[in-house]
């Protein structure tokens, strides 16, 4: 029914690049809980790392999924990804401490019964969709709850929708203030779905690399990060938030930089305002 | 009364807004060569037509520009919840908004073309230094457009919903006003103007699009000055419509039997632009193209 167009020649497997974002996102959204134990809000740009390894794997996941013609288009991987995502995440955030690992089952059941149901009903037929749906909607819990530690210092369902807002010196606490009720989360799930599927549908082609590409969703992940700690201004302490700003800039200028530095190695020629080249046998 | 003549003011505000964004919107993604054109921009040198037009897929445009307009929402809201000023919060919101939206045009296009180095199409540092500011300046107009209609929307007329949550719904309809509306213009036209008018693109010419301009070689610049006249003003007026015509349908018929006064206008508006359409795509297939020509030859 669908044909392979592209194989993945050399670079790290899938296997060891899922293994390893699975392990460091977990660890990373864990590490958000020194803002519980020490009681502040500094350690809130774990979850911007978190949400950067998860979209790492997530798009190498993409790369694997698309390289057979789905037919939908690079980017509806990444909205399915999210779209399947945010239900666990929501869903996962009433489970205190537990909330990562019930959010990763949760996004494990949605993705497969997804994967099962394009693959099966929908008669698409491609041999890595049901896994990939998995891996996705893993990813797009994930990387969502690394969003939320962000913005807002943790990932608890009360935490995600109440804030306070300060009115002539008094401190109210109102719902309209909050990752979820001032509609933030329709922000990060923008981000993180666009960040996710950019790296592939930018660098497919005959040229497509590895390296070049993960690089890419890297830079993609930091840029999101600096927009978001921008919002968690409002929401943490302007020092916490300038803490995940920095961290962000300084990992934003470094992948782009490589990012362009790679991309000069892989292209035909690097020209500044030449004419169409002559082609042989044109 | 006081409140429909306030509510009616607003309405003609947030249509012109739209009028705006729609035609930077398309202006925009045109010099990008982003959503339907992009697929002959990207085959053309795999063809053998190396060009300098600017080739910068991020997405199609509803997810992209929902983002942007998501973005600048998002953070002009949690401006103003640092009771920053909402104007200086919309611009401030829009320019971040904006820095996003041209670092992922450099990226695309440097991904897109180091990709094709087996067809030995050449990265042009000029064209990523000249097309993406142009991009990014279009982008902000259509953005701060967007977010400044959604914050009327919400703040003036008393929508529910929080900021964000509206730039991206608007978000996503500008694009869709933008990509089903100008793009084929671009597409169609400007790309194969050494085609038949109205022929379609036959698969003989898949790839040869249009790169060498009156004198010298065409760049996307060229392809943004083309289609402003008539492609950006025709998205232009498409997403002032919607909005315009959505706002206005709630404003004055929202009161009737409890919001479902709204509802039915709505369904009838449908109607009524369904009979238009039809009769315009009938008498322009009449006028125009080689349509009725090869039915009567068959």
């Amino acid at each position: 029914m669908s044909v392979k167009i592209e194989v993945i020649e050399g670079g790290i497997p899938h296997q060891k690049i899922m293994i390893g974002g699975l392990v460091s996102t977990l660890v990373c959204l864990y590490l958000t809980y020194l803002n519980v134990l020490t009681n502040t809000e500094m350690f809130a740009f774990f979850g911007g790392l978190a949400m950067i390894t998860a979209l790492i794997w997530g798009s190498h996941t993409i790369k694997v999924l698309c390289s057979y013609g789905i037919g939908t288009g690079v980017p509806s991987a990444g909205m399915i990804a999210f779209g399947s995502g945010v239900i666990a995440m929501l869903l996962a955030t009433k489970f205190g401490m537990a909330a990562p690992i019930v959010a990763l089952v949760l996004a494990a059941v949605i993705g497969f019964i997804l994967g099962y149901i394009s693959n099966n009903i929908l008669n698409m037929k491609i041999p890595a969709m049901v896994q990939a749906l998995t891996e996705m909607a893993v990813v797009g819990a994930l990387s969502l709850m690394g969003f939320a530690a962000l913005i807002t210092g943790g990932f608890t369902f009360a935490g995600l929708t109440t804030g306070e807002v300060s009115m002539l010196g008094m401190t109210v606490s109102s719902n309209q203030i909050s990752f979820i009720g001032g509609g933030l989360i329709a922000v990060a799930f923008l981000l993180g779905a666009i960040a996710i599927q950019h790296p592939f549908n930018a660098c497919l082609g005959p040229g497509w690399k590895q390296d070049r590409m993960l690089m890419l969703t890297a830079e993609c992940g930091f840029l999101s990060m600096i927009v978001a700690a921008f919002m968690s201004f409002a929401l943490i302490s302007a020092g916490s938030a300038i803490i995940s700003l920095i961290i962000a800039i300084l990992g934003w200028a470094y992948t782009y930089n490589q990012y362009i530095c790679l991309s000069k190695r892989d292209a035909a020629a690097w020209l500044d305002a030449k004419p169409i080249p002559d082609m042989e046998g044109l | 009364m006081e409140q429909i003549v306030f509510g009616i003011g607003i309405t003609a505000l947030t249509g012109a807004l739209a009028t705006i964004a729609g035609s930077a919107e398309d202006t925009e993604s045109n010099i990008g060569s982003q959503g339907d054109p992009n697929s002959q921009v990207q085959l053309a040198p795999q063809m053998g037509f190396v060009h300098r037009i600017f080739n910068k897929a991020i997405a199609g445009e509803p997810p992209a520009y929902g983002l942007w307009c998501a973005l600048g929402a998002g953070l002009a809201w949690a401006f103003m919840a640092m009771q920053i000023n909402a104007v200086l919060a919309i611009v401030l919101g829009c320019v971040l908004a904006v820095l996003v939206q041209g670092v992922y045009a450099t990226t695309a296009y440097l991904g897109r073309t180091a990709s094709l180095a087996k067809f030995g199409q050449p990265v042009y540092v000029d064209i990523l230094k000249s097309m993406t500011s142009v991009t990014m300046a279009h982008a902000f107009i259509a953005i701060f457009c967007t977010v400044t209609l959604c914050h009327l929307i919400n703040g003036a007329l008393g929508h529910p919903f929080p900021l964000p949550l509206l730039g991206l719904i608007w978000g996503i309809a500008l694009g869709a006003a933008g990509s089903a509306t100008g793009n084929p213009y671009y597409g169609k036209e400007r790309q194969y103007q050494n085609q038949k008018f109205g022929a379609g693109v036959p698969i003989s010419a898949s790839g040869n699009i249009v790169r060498y301009a009156e004198a010298g070689e065409r760049n996307s610049l060229d392809n943004g000055w083309f289609t402003a006249k008539i492609g950006g003003s025709a998205s232009g007026v498409c997403f002032g419509l919607i909005v315009f015509l959505e706002i206005w349908r709630t404003i004055l018929f929202e009161k009737i039997s409890a919001g479902w006064g709204a509802i039915i206008v709505g369904i009838l508006m449908i109607l009524i632009f369904t009979v238009i359409d039809r009769y315009i795509e009938v008498w322009a297939r009449k006028n125009y193209g080689p349509y009725t020509e090869a039915k009567v030859a068959s």
